[in-house]
């Protein structure tokens, strides 16, 4: 456990000296350039504006809905691509049936979906849900499969010499197990990017949320909202990150 | 020193009866890796089984541990004829196969586990057989904390946890170094003598043919025939520098030399000759 806790101390000072540096830029390109509040308020206006946001609770809620969202996205993009991964992983025909489709599918960014998401789901929850559904979806299902494929067939062969007589026992005891640390990255990056699409989703008619937040100071020239919305996008997704490392090194046999 | 020989051993020959293996690959053509091989392996043999690389030994092996099937032919354990994996025929791999997300105890009592054994027994039995070879105070270590030498002795650990009749091991030490190797063939001695359990033994090291097996078995070069079969009647523990031991190394390295010419020449083609 020693060992675990020194990458985590040790990972958050890079990000104070990136913090300061941008910080720095920032003051200073405000000064030279003598940029309108409108466009670029300073860094203390900012913070200023950020804990406002946060005393009054605001900040909490766009947060909050735009977390409950991603969350709900991920886990329903979890539940149907982990198992299908799982197949396709270990039925070769299955997967050849299935793998032109996907190649077809993925390369269609979640943003050209939004046409269709506000006409199939309206401008309701579903539709975002939708759109960051399809941002989490491939991530996680194309690493299941090669965490499915990759295992070593000497495992596989150790498996079957020490018990595991049938396929389901040799499923869940070896090649599940053996599996685990590649789906788990596949959950990490596919949070990840299902929460750089929160944007995208929330772009549509939202009432509440970071994208809400963004777009609508955006339209009310305020600019020091788009950054605090912005900021708390930058600054959350490394904490998310950061829980999932811990958690993959849990799972971190493999190297 | 007291007798610790068990009663109730579990232990069975191996029949092997013209089996063939040829490979089918949809790219070249048809590799025969085997020709139609007879064999007959007593209960309680440690059979080293050497040739030169690519004979078809780990094929051999595999159809052994009922990893493929052979073309022609067919092989028994005891009046059984193999058709699958079975946990009552041990394999120990070249690369160990420890399951990395398991510590040293359960890697041990996998096969326990999948008998149906209680946790408790498991665990006890488990432990012993760490103890047997030496590695009682890793148990709960995880795998990958160990260096090669350990993990092959959980590997052996972990074959003999479940008591098989037979044990199959394919260059298990052939990935150690020299001082390693020769700590684990002295333990695997040991365990043997008091076991008895009939293994198949394949090996690149004429040496640890002849200090391990009481009977080696020189295969040619591929397809894999048998070409030598000789009885090793040496007391153990055997001594490297004595007379009797080269004599036998040399008898076998004279057979294998011949094998090996015959595999260079065909892989060196005509270049062989020409340099
Ligand atoms: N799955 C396979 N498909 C096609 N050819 C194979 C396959 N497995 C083995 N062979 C071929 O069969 C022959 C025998 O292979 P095998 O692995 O049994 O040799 P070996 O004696 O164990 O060699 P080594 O000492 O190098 O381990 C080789 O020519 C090999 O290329
Ligand atoms: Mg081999």
């Amino acid at each position: 456990m020693k060992s675990a806790a020194k990458p985590f101390g040790s990972s958050i000072v890079p990000f104070i000296y990136a913090s300061l540096f941008i910080v720095t830029v920032w003051q200073l390109v405000v000064t030279f350039t003598n940029a309108h509040v409108a466009l670029l308020p300073p860094p203390l206006l900012t913070a200023e504006t950020f804990f406002e946001l946060i005393i009054s609770g605001e900040l909490f809620v766009h947060t909050g809905a735009s977390l409950g969202r991603v969350v709900a996205a991920w886990v329903l993009s979890a539940v149907v691509a982990i198992p299908l991964g799982l197949a396709m992983g270990r039925f070769m025909r299955f997967e050849r049936v299935m793998d032109p489709l996907i190649e077809l599918f993925r390369p269609i960014s979640p943003l050209a979906w939004i046409p269709l998401a506000i006409l199939w789901f309206g401008i309701g929850e579903t539709g975002k849900i939708f759109i960051i559904f399809i941002a989490t979806f491939f991530p996680i299902l194309l690493n299941t499969v090669s965490g499915v494929k990759g295992v070593d067939p000497v495992l596989i062969r150790a498996g079957q010499v020490l018990g595991c007589d049938t396929d389901r026992a040799l499923f869940t005891k070896v090649i599940l197990p053996a599996a685990m640390p590649t789906i788990v990255v596949g959950l990490r990056i596919s949070f990840g990017t299902g929460w750089a699409a929160i944007i995208a989703a929330e772009l549509v008619a939202a009432q509440v949320g970071l994208g809400y937040l963004i777009a609508d100071g955006m339209e009310i020239l305020r600019s020091d909202l788009v950054l605090v919305g912005m900021i708390t996008i930058g600054i959350l997704g490394v904490l998310i990150d950061a829980v999932f490392r811990i958690l993959n090194n849990r799972f971190a046999w493999g190297s | 020193m007291t007798d610790t020989t068990d009663t109730t051993l579990n232990t069975k020959g191996i029949t092997i009866k013209r089996t063939a293996v040829t490979f089918n690959t949809d790219t070249d053509s048809p590799v025969e890796a085997l020709r139609p091989i007879d064999l007959d392996i007593a209960p309680g043999d440690f059979i080293a089984l050497v040739g030169p690389s690519g004979c078809g030994k780990s094929t051999l092996l595999n159809v052994l541990a009922g990893f493929i099937k052979p073309t022609s032919g067919s092989a028994l354990v005891g009046d059984e004829p193999i058709t699958k994996p079975d946990i009552d025929h041990g394999v120990v791999f070249q690369d160990y196969a420890l399951f990395p997300w398991l510590n040293v105890i359960d890697n041990v009592a996998f096969g326990l586990e999948r008998q149906g054994i209680g946790k408790q027994e498991r665990y006890a039995r488990a432990l012993d057989n760490l103890d047997m070879v030496g590695l009682k105070d890793s148990a709960y270590k995880k795998v990958t904390e160990l260096s090669g030498g350990m993990k092959q002795r959980v590997a052996i650990a972990r074959v003999f946890a479940t008591d098989p009749s037979i044990i199959l091991m394919d260059e298990p030490f052939g990935a150690l170094d020299a001082l390693t190797r020769r700590f684990l063939q002295h333990q695997l001695l040991e365990i043997w003598q008091k076991n008895r359990k009939t293994v198949v033994f394949v090996t690149h090291s004429v040496q640890e043919a002849v200090y391990l097996a009481n009977r080696v078995i020189v295969m040619t070069a591929r397809p894999g025939r048998i070409k030598l079969d000789h009885r090793i009647e040496l007391d153990y523990p055997r001594d490297f520098a004595s007379s009797e031991f080269r004599t036998l190394e040399k008898l076998v390295y004279d057979q294998l030399d011949e094998e090996l010419a015959k595999t260079f020449s065909l892989e060196g083609g005509q270049g062989y000759s020409g340099d």
